[in-house]
């Protein structure tokens, strides 16, 4: 399923440490704090059930959002953005 | 039966999963190392936790009036061995099996967690000697929810089935067709070494 993974945490260890463990699970990083990917429903858990680990629940929030293949052909995009061929699982691997 | 096979009700869940599974794990002998997986750690550290915690809380709203807890269990007439979380004796004069699951309640009962459960029902009721037509199980990541499972002559029947079944992979080295959810293939450990 396609996946938006977005956080906000205050701590660096843990923000690094989910932030890696998002991109060793095959999302792939949008912005600072946003992640998308095509992933399994249980990866996308078995991130969710990491990251619920490591937060501080007082003050850090961890969203993630799944997305329908309908809705991301709609997405719009300014400036520099991602490559959606890439973060949809439709490109395995890219040369720069 | 056959003398020297005693099944689990995890391979159980594994050959309900993907018959496949069998075929690789315990006649092939190669090993999944599920155990490597971040949730199936995740699972067995809360599951400890679990039975550690509340050893003498007896559940009254079901009726309960003694448990025994982690109960390791084996029956020769049915070729099947494996450890109870909880065995509930209750007022009616019957008993229960109670298993935790570190998992969320979707709403619907999955055939896996149905058959687990009647194959505890197999083991109460030959240890025992007692009808155990009922289980219980606890989902941890629903709120530690209770949800009730009726088990049936039917499902006794079924569970027989199943046994054969394995002991056919086990034994003969029969390759079994795969499951026909294409879905689980993907997230498959054995994906690369199974032949369509």
């Amino acid at each position: 399923m396609l996946v938006w993974f977005v956080y906000d945490i205050v701590e660096d260890r843990p923000r690094r440490k989910i932030g890696d463990k998002a991109i060793e699970l095959g999302l792939q990083r949008v912005q600072k704090s946003v992640f998308l990917g095509n992933v399994e429903e249980t990866t996308a858990d078995e991130l969710l059930l990491y990251s619920e680990e490591l937060i501080n629940p007082d003050e850090d929030s961890v969203y993630m959002f799944p997305m329908c293949q309908e809705d991301f052909k709609k997405i719009e995009i300014l400036g520099e953005a991602f490559n959606k061929a890439m973060a949809n699982d439709e490109l395995k691997t890219m040369f720069l | 039966m056959n003398e020297e096979i005693s099944i689990t009700p995890s391979e159980v869940i594994e050959y309900m999963y993907c018959p496949r599974f069998i075929y690789f794990m315990l006649y092939l002998k190669i090993p999944q190392r599920e155990e490597q997986r971040y949730k199936v750690q995740r699972g067995k550290e809360v599951h400890d936790r679990k039975t550690r915690i509340n050893k003498k809380y007896l559940r009254k709203k079901i009726g309960v009036k003694e448990k025994l807890i982690n109960q390791k269990l084996s029956s020769n007439k049915y070729n099947i061995h494996g450890v109870i979380d909880e065995i509930l004796f209750l007022k009616d004069g019957t008993a229960a099996s109670l298993d935790y699951k570190f998992a969320k309640d979707k709403g619907r009962l999955y055939n896996t967690y149905k058959y687990q459960a009647v194959m505890y029902s197999m083991l109460i009721s030959d240890n025992y000697d007692i009808k155990a037509n009922k289980a219980f199980i606890v989902y941890i990541r629903s709120k530690n929810k209770l949800k009730e499972i009726t088990i049936t002559k039917n499902d006794f029947k079924k569970v027989k089935k199943v046994l054969e079944e394995i002991i056919q992979i086990i034994k003969k080295g029969y390759y079994p067709k795969s499951t026909s959810y294409q879905k689980r293939c993907r997230d498959c450990c054995y994906r690369n070494i199974c032949i369509k």
